[in-house]
């Protein structure tokens, strides 16, 4: 062994580490270790980039179905469906009345048996709401954004005014009542009509026949109020109202009857009171028919059979 | 001299012609360091090319605290170290050592590589007297134990433990004056 006072210390150690290499320095193949490495390297980046190709192509192979998908569902979507998302339905059941404050402000009063669908919020240039039924509008003015309501067969056009519509999809009369303001009413294919305050205008959808009267508005809204008016209107008129604020069916075991006219203001009053106001003041007679019940356990609708007497 | 700074810095970006450099540059040195621990050629290679793999892997990640070169040292020790405990050659090892130097830790932030002193050492071999020269290169290229060196030279055993220890000291005196 070396002396270790002198020689035991790193450089020395240091020193004969590299004056004693363990194995011939010319036996390293610097070039040679340097060609191996870089092929190792390579291998790699080749294995890499082969499995990045490998996902890649299944990518490819995923995103194609993807996008054929969503194209087939992009053009087959139900617009009724995309609507529903953003939309409202309020629905007013027979015998019921219902109030709605839509998104710009606007008030609605929905009639027994009436539904109203609204989006939750309005898009600009078109305030559009679907109505099935009766409502009474208070619409916020806002010319830029007209208000429109679309019915079963009709499409009406108000920038701020007051109206009533009837457009129950059961049945083929759709009627609009100007209060105050101006609307533009189309009717079924026909090109739209201006409207002015204090008119009332009908279109029968089986017969494309259409009228245009002048009248005393607050009548047809009067039901908002829970007035019933009747000013020489038809017994027929008078029933469908009957049956729907009380959620009724009233038939008529004399067809003639529906024509005899009848004047009379209802305000509150309950079915019995006013059908008994009915048999006093008009040669008629109602009689209840037995509530019988549906498959399902539930009550139908109450029947009224109504006799001339 | 190398420009070590710039070499990491073009490294880092996966320069590799800054690999190549460092390679170049260290990787014989770093074999011949590996052979202190493990004597086995072809072993201490495969590990200075995967130290050389793993410094190209994670050239981005790549933190040095102190020098490249005391990095890639403590790397190739380490690993040589590993190496050793996995084939458990641990007794060969001991059998190594005692015949070429006293196993002990190194400095390796200090660590002069051989590359950096091998045309001096041949220089400093040739001035120095030639009793000297000839234990020194029997214990150096044949690999000889002063034992033998002694029976070779008909010496005795302390002298050539002299002779050696001269030699040394030369080369260190000379040696150091290169190395400033």
């Amino acid at each position: 062994m070396i002396n270790t006072e002198l020689h035991d210390t790193d450089e020395f150690i240091n020193l004969w580490q590299i004056t004693h290499p363990a194995f011939n320095p010319s036996d390293i193949d610097v070039e040679k270790a340097e060609a191996t490495i870089r092929k190792k390297i390579r291998r790699r980046d080749y294995f890499i980039m082969k499995a990045f190709l490998y996902w890649q192509r299944l990518a490819a192979v995923l995103i194609i179905p993807l996008i054929v998908l969503s194209a087939y569902l992009y053009l087959t979507r139900d617009v009724a469906e995309c609507q529903e998302t953003g939309y409202q339905v309020i629905k007013s059941p027979y015998g019921i009345f219902s109030q709605v404050n839509l998104p710009d402000g606007s008030n609605v009063w929905l009639n027994g048996g009436t539904e109203l669908k609204y989006p939750m919020k309005f898009t600009p240039g078109k305030r559009l709401v679907y109505l099935n039924g009766e409502a009474y509008f208070e619409v916020t003015s806002d010319t830029k954004n007209p208000f429109v309501v679309q019915t079963n067969q009709m499409e009406l056009t108000a920038t701020g005014t007051k109206f009533n519509i009837e457009a129950y999809a059961d049945k083929a009369q759709t009627a609009v009542t100007m209060v105050s303001g101006k609307v533009d009413v189309a009717f079924g294919q026909s090109p739209s009509i201006p409207l002015s305050v204090g008119t009332r205008t009908c279109y029968n959808g089986q017969t494309g026949q259409q009228t245009l009267e002048q009248t005393n508005p607050y009548k047809w809204y009067a039901w908002k109020d829970g007035l019933m008016i009747f000013r020489d209107d038809s017994l027929g008129y008078v029933f469908n109202r009957l049956e729907q604020t009380f959620n009724v069916k009233i038939i008529l075991k004399d067809p003639t009857l529906s024509n005899d006219l009848y004047r009379a203001t209802f305000e509150d009053e309950s079915l019995d009171e006013i059908i008994r106001l009915l048999e006093m003041t008009a040669p008629i007679k109602f009689v209840f028919q037995k509530r019988s019940k549906t498959i399902d356990g539930y009550y139908e609708k109450q029947k009224i059979d109504v006799y001339r007497i | 001299m190398l420009d070590e700074h710039n070499l990491l810095i073009g490294l880092k970006q996966g320069n590799e012609e800054a690999f190549s450099l460092l390679f170049k540059a260290y990787y014989k040195d770093l074999v011949l360091f590996g052979g202190w621990y493990l004597p086995d050629r072809v072993a201490c290679e495969d590990i200075v090319q995967s130290i050389f793999l793993k410094l190209w892997d994670e050239r981005s990640a790549l933190t040095i605290t102190s020098s490249l070169k005391s990095y890639l040292l403590k790397s190739v020790r380490n690993a040589c170290l590993d190496e050793i405990r996995h084939q458990n050659i641990i007794q060969e090892h001991e059998d190594y050592t005692a015949h070429s130097m006293i196993y002990r830790e190194v400095d390796i932030d200090h660590y002069i590589l051989y590359s950096d002193l091998q045309k001096y050492v041949e220089k400093v071999l040739k001035i120095m007297p030639e009793a000297y020269r000839e234990a020194f290169l029997l214990s150096r290229n044949e690999g000889l134990k002063y034992r033998e060196i002694a029976e070779k030279l008909q010496v005795s055993e302390r002298t050539v433990e002299v002779r050696m220890s001269k030699a040394l000291e030369l080369l260190r005196k000379y040696l150091k004056e290169f190395l400033v």
